[in-house]
């Protein structure tokens, strides 16, 4: 179909050598492994997946917090006004309300803080892995 | 007091933190530099310097101040200050750094691809550090006036112009510098003369204090309004600490993600430690300095201690010491936000200076505009801060936080973890929310309501934030065919861990 006069093509070709012609499956690997990275930048189906994973896990892991500090430091101003002899209770001398909130609280915040980042990072790890197993972790673990 | 040792300790923090302005200088050659020192800022370096951004003078001298006139009640401002770090670290550390904006405003523009957004939330940003800007320089003012009586005007201009030289000085680099060593400086001015103080309170007899009974407990008024002030209390600066401008300008310093996480968690160590000492001296003061509550100077509690309850050469350096640190912290927060709002605003000047052929012609770099923006930044705050009454230092910084906590905390929350959220969205919960939470503070100030209103309006968290949260929502799901089409290629900018090789183009 060389001299097709119709064709829109913008050079005409003048090659008139022979071509090889070639079922295009029997050149074509037999088998092509996409990888996860792959299938992210393009956006597809599965990248979406596991994209979706990811941020599902580090959203659980951040509410789980949220709903751990509503739970403690947010019910103690409830906890205090339904239980007033709580309030009455020393310790060290001090008044058990005034030991809570002025001292106890900041470890118990920084260990919540601690916990949530191992879970943060291992996410992150495990998701590193699935999509560039070939790489060894290069990030030691600090 | 001898005026001779705190004006010394002034002038001693005010030169100390211009040489070091005047040390980062020298590595600040590029905009980079300028803006977010060039993204090198290690974890230990980086989260001392936040720490030293955000010990404000409200934690400074506010917390005891108000430890001393409400007690028991008023722990939950030092406990929130500290909580909102957390949430920052879970909701929006990581991927706030990953989204490689340098301000706000850039988070809206690579998030919703809409300049209209950008321009709210410049505003927004010029507001909130305004917000937090006048208490700032009004708590100086304060002190150089209990310190060396001179005048109130005098300390206000005084940390204005500092700031103003350090910004347009060094940038960005140049202050982390700064910063990190005031964070040090203020730990330790809190920390040496307490230990002197609690000594003397033992060799006291160690009196306990004397208050009337609904100062111990965590419930003064233990109905409606109490509670309600408390949870707004809570909801404002659980939320609000992550849309501070200042704060969260030094997490586009951080290398990496990951390293925002690691800095992040390292403040809540540093901020913890910090506010163990407030409270003290609040208590203290209760014992030692109830009359200050009549008189209404209850800010001052942290430095009438030393010479009230120890007195001679010893109470005056103590004193000039907390001076000192208090000093330290107006000028740590103050530079802080001068350099979030000129950050912002240089920005947009440099933008539009592009497209004026006047200024064109003069030749308008990012550098020159981001120093003519904390030049003029400063100026609003400063007239305020002049011209306005005082309030407690404390409570006047929660109007910065409850506006943050209506506005900018659903966009970075939304943003990052909805798809959904449209420009449209955006727009409608950044004015909604800004609109509550801005108000009240207009009403709270140059009318002062009663009653439940009055109450409403002394802390709005609790109504504005939800406000700001819903409208942002509703306004996405009513316009839901405009969601950005390359959301889930922001999404994977904002949460793949950098080390992964993925496109990231947005």
């Amino acid at each position: 179909m060389t001299d097709e006069p119709a064709d829109p093509g913008p050079p005409p070709t003048t090659y008139t050598g022979r071509v090889r012609v070639t079922n295009p499956l029997a050149a074509a690997p037999s088998h092509v492994r996409r990888s996860v990275r792959q299938e992210i930048d393009e956006s597809t189906g599965v990248g979406e997946v596991y994209m979706r994973s990811l941020i599902r896990l580090q959203l659980r892991a951040a509410l789980t917090v949220a709903t751990t500090l509503v739970l403690s430091i947010g019910a103690l101003p409830l906890v205090f006004l339904a239980f007033d002899s709580v309030t009455e209770f020393r310790v060290l001398g001090a008044p058990l309300p005034w030991v809570i909130l002025g001292l106890v609280v900041y470890p118990c915040l920084f260990a919540l803080g601690w916990l949530y980042l191992r879970q943060a990072e291992r996410a992150e790890r495990d998701f590193a892995e699935l999509v560039e197993p070939e790489r060894p972790e290069e990030r030691p673990e600090a | 007091m001898n005026t001779t040792y705190g004006v010394i300790a002034v002038a001693l923090v005010a030169v100390a933190t211009l040489g070091i302005g005047a040390f980062g200088l020298r590595f600040s050659r590029t905009t980079s530099d300028f803006y977010v020192a060039s993204r090198s800022i290690s974890p230990v370096w980086n989260s001392a310097a936040i720490g030293g951004e955000y010990l404000s003078a409200a934690s400074f001298l506010g917390v005891a101040g108000l430890v001393l006139a409400s007690g028991a009640d008023m722990l939950w401002y030092p406990i929130g200050w500290t909580t909102g770090y957390l949430m920052l670290l879970v909701f929006v550390a990581a991927p706030l750094r990953r989204s490689g904006a340098y301000t706000l405003p850039d988070f809206a523009q690579v998030r919703l691809q809409s300049d209209a957004v950008r321009r709210v939330a410049t505003l927004l940003v010029v507001a909130v550090g305004w917000l937090y800007l006048m208490p700032q320089f009004q708590g100086a003012g304060l002190t150089l006036r209990t310190v060396t009586g001179a005048p109130t005007w005098v300390g206000t201009v005084l940390v204005a112009v500092i700031v103003v030289i350090n910004v347009v000085s060094g940038g960005m680099r140049s202050i982390t510098f700064v910063q990190a060593f005031q964070y040090w400086l203020k730990l330790t001015a809190l920390l040496i003369p307490l230990f002197f103080l609690l000594h003397a309170w033992s060799d006291d007899g160690r009196p306990s204090p004397v208050a009337p009974s609904d100062w111990f407990q965590p419930f003064g008024e233990a109905d409606g309004p109490g509670l309600y002030l408390t949870y707004s209390v809570m909801v404002a600066t659980f939320l609000g600490t992550m849309g501070l401008p200042h704060v969260v300008v030094r997490f586009y310093t951080n290398p990496d993600g990951h390293a925002a996480r690691r800095t992040t968690l390292i403040v809540l160590a540093l901020l913890g430690s910090f506010y163990l000492l407030p409270t003290l001296y609040g208590v203290l003061g209760r014992i030692y300095a109830g009359d200050l509550v009549a008189s209404g100077r209850t800010d001052t509690v942290v430095l009438e201690l030393p010479s009230r309850m120890i007195g001679g050469t010893t109470g005056e350096v103590l004193a000039a010491l907390l001076t000192a640190g208090a000093f330290a912290a107006f000028l740590s927060t103050s530079s802080g936000i001068t350099m979030s709002i000129a950050g912002v605003v240089g920005q947009g000047l440099a933008k539009h200076a592009a497209t004026l052929p006047i200024t064109r012609k003069v030749g308008l770099t990012t550098i020159t505009a981001l120093r003519l923006a904390a030049a003029g930044g400063v100026l609003v705050p400063l007239a305020l801060a002049l011209s306005a009454e005082r309030i407690a230092v404390a409570n006047s910084v929660t109007f910065a936080f409850a506006l943050a906590a209506s506005t900018f905390c659903p966009l970075l929350v939304l943003g990052i973890w909805w798809r959904g959220l449209t420009a449209t969205g955006a727009i409608a919960g950044l004015v909604g929310g800004g609109l509550c939470a801005g108000v009240a503070p207009v009403l709270t100030i140059a009318w002062g309501p009663g009653g439940w209103l009055g109450v409403l309006m002394s802390q709005p968290a609790a109504w504005s934030v939800p406000i700001g949260f819903g409208l942002m929502v509703g306004g996405s799901l009513l316009t839901r065919s405009s969601v950005p089409g390359n959301v889930a290629r922001t999404m994977v900018r904002l949460h793949t861990p950098e080390h992964v090789d993925v496109d990231r183009r947005s």
